[in-house]
């Protein structure tokens, strides 16, 4: 989806806050909730959670520190799985097991790929500013469940190819940017370039 | 809820849990403390210093964990997401950032500092990562390559940084001092002796 939280790139921001010697948490409640979505993560998606702080109203997004919005997140799983007003307990969901893909995949590294503009208002972990960019495929990341499935479902289906995939900056932002950008993509988030 | 502040609406969700038999107060507590203090293998800045410090002096955990970061990172804390390591050279820096929300090493290096989860930060770091850098006190050369990572899908990061020179007599254990949390991240340099 096209939220507030797809930052990267966006021009507007200030100095980055760095404080010395900060503590883990800053307030006693951040720990809390650091520690209770525990509870609520145990029976969902690591997407859905995520999923779940993209649906915060933007300007809500933009006023909130990082703990308040996993709480803001918290209390929406907490009630969507019924943990507030009853004492049954969902089903557990899995964590994906982090194996090393062993099969062959439709991109090869090196390969030009193109990112794939399929933008819905579900969950997407392709940036706005990737978007029909072409890159280049440095090599195979990992396999896991598709993000988009697994924030719809709160469950992990079968794993799909994770590629490294490297822009230019130079194409993405301006000219005069010399860095490269490198993101780990989807395979079904890549299709091959379209012809010149 | 508007009139809440985040300390009650907590107060409030940690009691709702509580009474339907989902939270144990006292958990949470000792899960609070015990992040809090977390040393030896739990993850923290200072296991992922061990790591980078081995990486120094040993040249087959070197390999190894370049071409197998999985595995050989699980010698010291079993990873639950898949892991790589970037590794610095003088010719090449690579700087971490997930742009669209927090994704860290955590399972190695704990939880990410409050910069790393910044709108700043996150917003910033893919389109001017030299002036950026610059906020941190670094400065990469020109003549170097800068690569950033934005870390969109579930592998995580850690850069291996270049070991300062000057050290070449030390153990282990003395380069392990030198490692700070934002070379791990490329926000910074290891310490120099």
């Amino acid at each position: 989806m096209d939220g507030a939280h797809d930052l990267g790139g966006m021009h507007g921001f200030g100095p980055v806050p760095i404080e010395a010697d900060e503590p883990l948490f800053h307030e006693p409640w951040e720990g809390r909730v650091w520690r209770m979505l525990g509870n609520v993560m145990a029976h969902t998606t690591v997407d859905r959670f995520r999923y779940t702080i993209e649906q915060m109203p933007p300007d809500e997004y933009l006023a909130s520190s990082y703990y308040e919005r996993w709480l803001w997140a918290l209390e929406h799983l907490a009630a969507e799985q019924g943990l507030l007003d009853s004492d049954a307990r969902p089903p557990t969901v899995a964590w994906p097991s982090p194996t090393t893909p062993t099969w062959a995949g439709r991109f090869r590294a090196g390969d030009q790929v193109r990112v794939r503009n399929a933008v819905t208002d579900g969950h997407t972990r392709v940036p706005r500013y990737l978007r029909l960019h072409v890159g280049r495929v440095e090599r195979v990341a990992c396999a896991w469940p598709n993000p988009g499935e697994s924030a719809a479902t709160g469950s992990y289906g079968e794993p799909e190819l994770v590629y490294t995939v490297a822009f230019a900056a130079t194409d993405l932002f301006d000219a005069a940017a010399d860095h490269t950008l490198t993101a780990d993509l989807a395979e079904s988030d890549l299709e091959e370039p379209w012809p010149t | 809820m508007a009139d809440l502040t985040p300390a009650q609406r907590v107060e409030r969700l940690e009691r709702h849990l509580h009474e339907h038999g989902h939270l144990d107060s006292d958990d949470v507590d000792a899960a609070v403390a015990a992040v809090e203090s977390a040393s030896g293998d739990a993850p923290s800045t200072a296991l992922g210093a061990r790591v980078v410090a081995r990486a120094w002096v040993d040249a087959d955990f070197r390999a190894r964990l370049l071409a197998d970061p999985m595995n050989a990172v699980a010698e010291y804390q079993p990873q639950g997401v898949p892991i790589a390591v970037l590794e610095d050279t003088p010719s090449v820096h690579h700087v971490i950032v997930c742009t669209l929300c927090s994704c860290y090493p955590g399972g190695l290096l704990g939880n990410p500092p409050a910069w790393y989860k910044s709108f700043e930060y996150r917003s910033r770091v893919v389109r001017e990562p030299r002036a950026v850098l610059a906020e941190f006190g670094m400065e990469v050369e020109p003549d170097v390559e800068l690569r950033v990572h934005d870390s969109t899908a579930e592998q995580r990061y850690l850069v291996l940084p270049v070991r300062p020179p000057g050290t070449e007599s030390w153990s282990q254990e003395q380069l392990a001092t030198l490692v700070t949390r934002n070379s791990m991240i490329g926000t910074g340099r290891p310490r120099t002796p």
